[in-house]
């Protein structure tokens, strides 16, 4: 992200009617088109007015950027508009909070929504009232409507208002290419845009998808469109799953992702840390109204793994529950009938296998024996090219590594660690201080025990 | 304690300047406003005579019209029907009043209690949007004794068909509604509402027309209101500037509605619905509305109120005119595919008051239908160029697709067009009870004679 910039998201449903009179192919195709220039005429008429979200604000963008409050004048930089929004009194007050939207480049995001002004004479006669006779179809939806821009803060607002414009009509430009190529008949799928935030120097792209297709139907359009960004061809970046998780929108699933964000680095001298890339969720004890206290410790790391590959899009199935685990173990042959429903520990080469058989995902397993140090490295090297979360078993306990810092001067390291164990809410103050999710030295290691880690490995896909 | 009702001064002249001769009851209406504090009334107006031939002349008794029992209800609460139409936002209908000779003093108030409870029910027939915890729906009789002039006045809580009555204050005052505030706005309108397949034009045109104005009503109820262009939150006071011993003069406010471009509440699609439609109803043009506020502290609330009201009002009242003018006129087969004018709105001054009521008048009709038809409902005269009718302008040309060439052949045909057909089957002299037909009398007599003088139809071929 470009420091200076402002992001600036705009969304809002835009009605999508028209009449069919007959449902020959040409025909639809002519309507369709019709109908989106229509939709982008009035993107560009005067009634159309943006609000700016928690404000008083109102913008009208086709008259200059005019705007309600006095203070805002279209000449001002947008980021004047900042100021203007009424922020969560709870949040400001996190400190916790405030330090990830440092490190989160779209944090402080300047929502609008769409809103016409019907008192906005663009028709200055009486009300006629025409009857039309004709048999027809009529084809109803809306038009999610998702733009989001970057822009410079020192940007004046009526050219930001512009800009915003722009982007309703090449994203309705967007939305007929895509509605066009996958109608049948007269089932028009619903374009639906999503957006990505891509490897430098590309940014954020957004791109629309049919509702309804998989993505799996999709891998041409994204092969075409990773060969246009120029990304490396055997990771996925343009999955659904894939697409920009914004800061002011709260997961619906109720689990907490990615807590090691809001953790310090541990402070070793000259060290650098080699940290999981990417998104989880994290997994752990007595969730989902399932008490697996003292059994279900490598499950939840699982849990954690499958998490990391449904939203790195590498899968669209949920993460497994340990029904689905112990289900999937019986049907390898790993286990035997009477596995099912019971509180069998399971360890990392049940991980591995369940990884292979419900998610089609292979891991490496790695033996290691009282703390080798050596092993530094490859974990080292692992979360550098996979950055996939490893599952460590051994003793009586797993656990999953995100990350290790070594210091290259000391000979010091440390252990990014995800507790499975933890039993409590979903509380990211009481998980990071506590060290449910923490950095651990050495001495976590028990140096009589064997351990087995589960690497698992990305498959090589878009 | 009961409520306060502070009439204006011309209302005390105008009654007691009601000629009731001998033995015989008038009965009448109260218009006004009613807040939450206070009640005002500002207008008292006759049930008008059911016979033509006595127009003009209030006195003439209808003979068997001197005893209660043969009191026409129905009469009285259409005749509340057409008055409210013609009343702009915030004033309505607000109570009746009834004189008596003084031997029937008791049994007057029974029938006040059922003149009023009929009266609401009527008015709010039809009605598009609802009434609000903080609408006030206590409504005011008024008993007037024909020989002492004794004034009683009692309340009834509409709501409540078992409410019994609640003696309030009548009290006279000058400049009541000198200062009340004025809000003013045109709305655009562009609906399209489909037939559906099981519906047939023209008998389902009426629940076709309602269900989708239905929504739209919904719409502007949810929208946003701007006063001036500002966006006030509702408790503040809208004429919270002035002194106190400030010279009262009205103030008008612009008011301009937005309506959020959002998606509807119903669960995600993924494809477009499709609706076999047999025809559609398209609505175009612009209505200029009005709508007035008393002076004792009102709200922003109260302001979005009652314009949002008078928006939805204008609109619904033409549309039934137009509906019940077809009725009337019999269906004319030509109607399909033809564009046809709705009633213009125009405004006539309150004689004495800073204050306007409204009219409809069809294409073919002229100022004076509107003067005679302001006398016949309301009682007095107006002058014929004291009425506006250049608020609504008459639509010249076709306002929807000028490329379509077929249009451009019939603008050039629109010289030889003829007046619309009317079928001259009504006596004009028949003035009826029905409730559907819309209150002619007089107005439908002129109406015919003056189908020569031109009309504003513009004809588009299928």
């Amino acid at each position: 992200m470009v420091v200076g910039n402002i992001i600036l998201r705009l969304r809002g449903s835009l009605e999508f009617k028209c009449q069919l009179d007959s449902t020959d192919v040409p025909h639809v195709q002519k309507v369709i088109s019709r109908t989106f220039e229509a939709l982008g005429s009035q993107v560009k008429a005067e009634s159309l007015v943006l609000s700016l979200s928690s404000s008083p604000v109102f913008l009208w963008p086709n008259k200059g950027g005019h705007a309600t409050a006095g203070e805002i004048s279209p000449n001002r930089p947008c980021k004047d508009l900042q100021q203007l929004i009424q922020t969560d009194d709870q949040e400001s007050s996190r400190k916790k909070s405030a330090k990830k939207d440092k490190k989160n480049p779209t944090a402080g995001i300047i929502n609008l929504t769409l809103m016409t002004e019907v008192t906005e004479p663009g028709v200055l006669s009486a009300p006629t009232l025409l009857r039309g006779s004709k048999k027809h179809h009529l084809l109803q939806t809306t038009l999610p409507m998702d733009c989001v821009v970057s822009v410079l803060s020192s940007e004046s607002i009526s050219v930001v208002c512009g800009t915003l414009v722009g982007a309703l009509c090449s994203q309705l430009s967007d939305m007929e290419k895509v509605a066009l190529r996958h109608m049948k008949g007269t089932a028009l799928l619903i374009p639906q845009p999503f957006h990505f935030l891509l490897p430098a120097p590309v940014g954020l792209v957004t791109v629309v998808y049919p509702a309804g297709v998989p993505d799996s139907q999709l891998e041409t359009r994204r092969k075409e469109l990773h060969s246009l960004f120029e990304l490396p061809d055997d990771r996925p970046y343009l999955r659904r799953a894939n697409a920009l998780h914004f800061p002011d929108e709260p997961y619906k699933d109720g689990y907490l992702r990615n807590p090691h964000v809001h953790l310090n680095h541990p402070a070793l001298e000259n060290g650098k840390p080699y940290l999981v890339q990417g998104v989880y969720s994290y997994h752990h004890y007595m969730q989902d109204r399932v008490d697996d206290n003292g059994w279900g410790c490598a499950y939840r790391s699982l849990q954690t793994i499958c998490s990391w590959f449904q939203q790195q899009g590498y899968v669209e199935r949920a993460v497994p529950s340990h029904k689905e685990i112990q289900q999937a173990l019986v049907e390898v042959g790993d286990k035997q009938g009477s596995f099912l429903g019971s509180r069998q520990w399971i360890g990392s080469i049940e991980v591995a296998a369940v990884l292979d058989q419900l998610l089609g995902v292979t891991s490496k397993i790695m033996f290691v024996s009282q703390g080798n140090a050596e092993c530094f490295r490859e974990l080292a090297n692992h979360f550098l090219s996979e950055g996939t979360p490893i599952m460590i078993g051994g003793g009586v306990l797993a656990h999953t590594i995100l990350g290790v810092a070594w210091s290259e001067t000391t000979g010091q390291i440390r252990y990014l660690i995800l507790d499975p164990h933890y039993t409590g809410a979903e509380d990211l103050q009481v998980i990071t201080e506590k060290g449910w999710c923490g950095w651990k030295g050495p001495e976590f290691w028990d140096q009589n025990a064997y351990y087995n880690l589960c690497l698992p490995q990305r498959p090589k896909t878009i | 304690m009961g409520r306060g009702y502070i009439v204006e001064d011309v209302v005390e002249k105008y009654l007691s300047n009601l000629s009731v001769p001998g033995a015989s009851c008038v009965t009448g209406l109260l218009i006004g406003q009613s807040s939450s504090q206070r009640d005002f009334v500002v207008l008292a107006v006759r049930t008008p005579q059911k016979d033509t031939e006595g127009q003009g002349s209030p006195s003439v008794s209808r003979g068997a019209g001197n005893s209660l029992e043969h009191l026409d209800v129905e009469w009285v609460t259409e005749h509340a029907r057409q008055v409210s139409r013609m009343l702009p936002g915030g004033m309505s209908v607000i109570g009746v009043f009834l004189v008596t000779p003084p031997e029937l003093s008791k049994e007057g108030q029974n029938t006040l209690r059922r003149l009023i409870f009929a009266v609401d029910k009527h008015i709010s027939k039809g009605r598009l949007w609802s009434l609000t915890e903080e609408d006030v729906t206590e409504k005011v009789t008024l008993h007037i004794c024909s020989k002492t002039r004794k004034v009683v006045c009692r309340t009834y809580d509409v709501r409540d068909p078992k409410s019994s009555a609640k003696p309030a204050d009548w009290k006279y005052q000058s400049g009541v509604c000198t200062s009340w505030p004025l809000l003013t706005c045109s709305v655009g309108l562009n609906l399209v509402f489909p037939v559906l397949e099981m519906h047939v034009l023209p008998q389902d045109m009426e629940k076709c027309m309602k269900e989708g104005l239905q929504t739209w009503a919904k719409q502007i109820e949810d929208g946003l209101c701007l006063i001036n262009g500002d966006a006030m939150p509702g408790e503040v006071e809208l004429l919270g500037g002035q002194k106190k011993n400030a010279k009262a003069v009205q103030q008008t406010f612009r008011a301009q509605i937005l309506i959020p471009m959002a998606e509807p509440q119903s669960e995600r699609r993924l494809t477009a619905s499709v609706k076999v439609c047999s025809g559609s109803l398209t609505l175009k043009g612009m209505v200029q509305c009005r709508a007035y506020l008393h002076s004792n502290k009102p709200r922003a609330k109260h302001a979005t109120e009652v314009i949002k009201r008078d928006v939805i009002n204008t609109v619904s009242s033409r549309v039934e005119m137009f509906l019940e003018d077809l009725l009337m006129e019999g269906e004319d087969k030509g109607s399909v595919g033809v564009q046809q004018v709705l009633p213009r709105r125009v405004f006539a001054p309150v004689p004495g008051m800073s204050l306007c009521v409204c009219d409809y008048m069809f294409p073919d009709e002229c100022v004076s239908d509107v003067s005679d038809r302001l006398k016949e409902m309301l009682d007095w005269e107006t002058p014929e160029d004291s009425i506006d009718t250049s608020q609504e302008a008459v639509p010249e040309a076709p306002t929807i697709d000028l490329k379509n060439t077929v249009v451009q052949k019939n603008l050039k045909a629109k010289s030889t067009l003829d007046a619309r057909p009317k079928t001259p089957s009504e006596d004009p002299t028949e003035a009826h009870k029905s409730h559907k037909t819309y209150y002619a009398g007089v107005a439908m007599a002129a109406a015919i004679a003056l189908l020569a003088t031109g009309t504003s139809l513009i004809y588009l071929s299928d």
